[in-house]
């Protein structure tokens, strides 16, 4: 595959036979031409209705269908909309949340914090019953509030929590009764669990300030103990993206050409405005909400057990979500395109948004410096907290990346890991972690994952999102 | 012809999933080899005791690759939700309308089985169950 640059370290795949548009992808370096993300990069930009650029942030790496790192916007009178843009985990998403604690305070308590966050979340596969498993008539209210659900029953760390993340912790538009009896089966039980793989509940400190105007407005101070919540929709999700890619792949001849020949079967896609398609993102912005109270219902469980562990005040913990954002998500949003304000459709899978100072849509107290834009890193070194740009909101329809990246596989993860034990090397370097199975932490090591040092650099450099504060981990729990 | 797990895959090395790969002298055998790929992967290659067995039918399509996809998904919705897997497979039927097969179902134990992967779906993303050169190969990528 041949890529240009078009100015530091933005590379372009140019527009080659059925491509709509070209790809636009960030790198530190040249991409290496077969890495195969490149090629999703290039079969995303087959889907109709494209607008400017298939485009791939720094973190890219092998998806199926869209790459990991993809962000694609699409018309929404003429554009399709494919859940293999969104992922099977609909809105995945990280979470931040300071307190007023100062390391010291935890240091000395470390083990018995990050012991009674294992207990008090459930981690694992299949973990389940954080809360009394869900009727239907209330599985529906979580699937149309999202997080303003969980923090009306109580799961909150302050009452304005829902306000603080993305879209207000709720798409409007879901429709429950467009998440099927299977979905719902597969999520009832599962609301407040966090789940596995890269899935994390942390405890960090904020280590250094690089922007001190944009961390006093999202209330970050050196020293300070932060939390850090990274899940999804669990099972339900799962569930909704995976019964729609396949009736979307079985009926995607009666949409046209354009649809049926697409290069890719996890790229199957449905014009946005077809019954298929409205049906689809009804499920999708369910799923979404539940996610939102999941993560909301785990800031709950969270508080709780540092309340308990601590035998503190909620005053003295001083919690707050700072922000709340989705990384698998397809939202309807509104761009100034080639000189015209239009709605479109922005898939970002493995993506996150970062809108720019001033815009309407991010939280009153940060609109002066840009929406928080919340990156972690790997469990071994750091994460970083960024803000939004106008950069971001011309060149990248307001999207930046989402995290670090794997460099391994799985299975090449676990070869490196073999005779080590990564808890005990985390431990010397005084990272406390619990971890459900061994093979997880193999799989999740430093060394499975990019520097996102270097990943959030490039992001920093091209002007997409600017360096707030970076957190480094104490205490980690893992499915 | 009924096949019973440990057998043989290979790891296709997938970056952010898990792909497998297995291959068998029929489309049948290749595929009885992928659901058991896919048990391996959920019990972290632990044994499983069988406790009941089931004639599972699904539609399919399109062509064999697709219903390979569905055969799994329709296993791992079981698995999500009964913790049942597969234990011994015995494809009767497969075509590019569908798959009739006979499996030995086990459950999943929480500790004997906690280094198995969560697995969250079965792509359609480089899904095969295709001729190659005398055999069948099948293949499939996990989301997990």
């Amino acid at each position: 595959m041949q890529l240009r640059r078009i100015e530091g370290d933005l590379w372009e795949i140019p527009r080659e036979g059925r491509m709509r548009v070209p790809g636009r992808v960030y790198s530190a370096g040249p991409p290496a031409p077969d890495d195969p993300a490149l090629q999703q990069v290039a079969n995303v930009a087959h889907l109709p209705g494209i607008l400017r650029f298939s485009l791939a942030m720094p973190d890219i790496h092998w998806g199926y269908g869209f790459p990991i790192g993809g962000v694609a916007a699409m018309d929404v009178e003429r554009g399709a909309v494919s859940p293999g843009g969104v992922g099977y985990d609909i809105n995945c998403g990280v979470r931040v949340l300071t307190t007023a604690l100062e390391e010291e305070d935890v240091r000395a308590r470390l083990h018995a914090v990050t012991a009674q966050l294992f207990r008090d979340v459930p981690t694992g596969v299949g973990a389940s019953r954080a809360i009394p498993t869900l009727s239907d008539r209330e599985l529906d209210e979580v699937l149309e509030g999202g997080a303003r659900w969980a923090v009306r029953r109580g799961f909150a760390a302050a009452s304005d929590d829902a306000e603080r993340c993305e879209e207000g912790g709720r798409l409007a538009g879901a429709d429950a009764s467009a998440v099927s009896a299977r979905a719902r089966a597969r999520g009832a039980d599962q609301l407040g669990t966090l789940g596995s793989g890269n899935h994390f509940l942390e405890v960090d400190r904020v280590a250094e300030v690089y922007d001190p105007q944009a961390a006093e407005a999202f209330g970050l101070v050196p020293g300070r103990v932060a939390l850090q919540i990274h899940s999804g929709s669990r099972g339900l999700g799962y569930q909704v993206c995976d019964e729609f890619v396949a009736e979307i792949a079985r009926r995607r001849p009666e949409f046209g050409p354009d649809y049926a020949d697409l290069p890719d079967p996890q790229l199957a896609a449905a014009p946005i405005g077809s019954a298929l398609g409205q049906r689809y993102l009804g499920a999708m912005q369910a799923a979404a909400n539940f996610a939102w109270a999941n993560r909301q219902v785990m800031t709950g469980l969270a508080v709780r057990a540092l309340l308990h562990v601590l035998r503190i005040s909620e005053r003295d913990l001083g919690a707050r979500v700072l922000y709340d954002v989705c990384h698998n998500v397809a939202k309807l949003e509104e761009h100034d395109i080639e000189g015209a304000r239009r709605r479109v459709l922005v898939h970002r899978k493995g993506a996150t948004r970062c809108f720019g100072p001033g815009d309407a849509r991010v939280p009153e107290p940060y609109r002066g410096v840009g929406q928080p834009v919340l990156i972690p890193g790997d469990m071994g070194r750091y994460s970083y907290v960024l803000a939004g740009t106008e950069r971001a909101m011309r060149d990248t329809f307001g999207s930046s990346c989402h995290g670090a990246g794997r460099l391994l596989s799985r299975g090449e993860a676990l070869r490196r890991g073999r005779g080590r034990s990564i808890a005990a090397e985390l431990a010397a370097r005084g990272i406390e972690v619990i971890s459900r199975g061994k093979k997880t932490l193999a799989e999740e090591m430093s060394d499975a994952y990019k520097d996102v040092a270097q990943v959030v650099a490039v992001m920093d450099a091209a002007g997409i999102s600017r360096l707030v504060a970076r957190l480094e981990p104490m205490g980690v729990i893992k499915g | 012809m009924r096949l019973a797990s440990p057998q043989p895959y290979e790891d296709l090395g997938h970056t952010a999933d898990v792909g497998v790969r297995v291959r068998g002298a029929t489309a049948e055998e290749a595929l009885a080899r992928l659901v058991l790929a896919f048990a391996a992967l959920a019990t972290g290659g632990r044994e499983v005791a069988v406790e009941r067995e089931e004639r599972v039918a699904v539609a399919g399509g399109p062509e064999l690759a697709g219903t390979a996809v569905a055969l799994l998904r329709e296993l791992l919705y079981r698995l999500a939700t009964e913790a049942l897997v597969p234990a011994a497979c015995e494809i009767v039927r497969a075509d590019a309308d569908g798959v009739e097969a006979r499996v030995a179902f086990g459950r999943r134990d929480p500790e004997l089985h906690a280094e198995g992967a969560d697995l969250k779906a079965v792509t359609w993303h480089a899904a095969r169950l295709e001729r190659e050169g005398a055999g069948w190969v099948a293949q499939a990528v996990f989301d997990i």
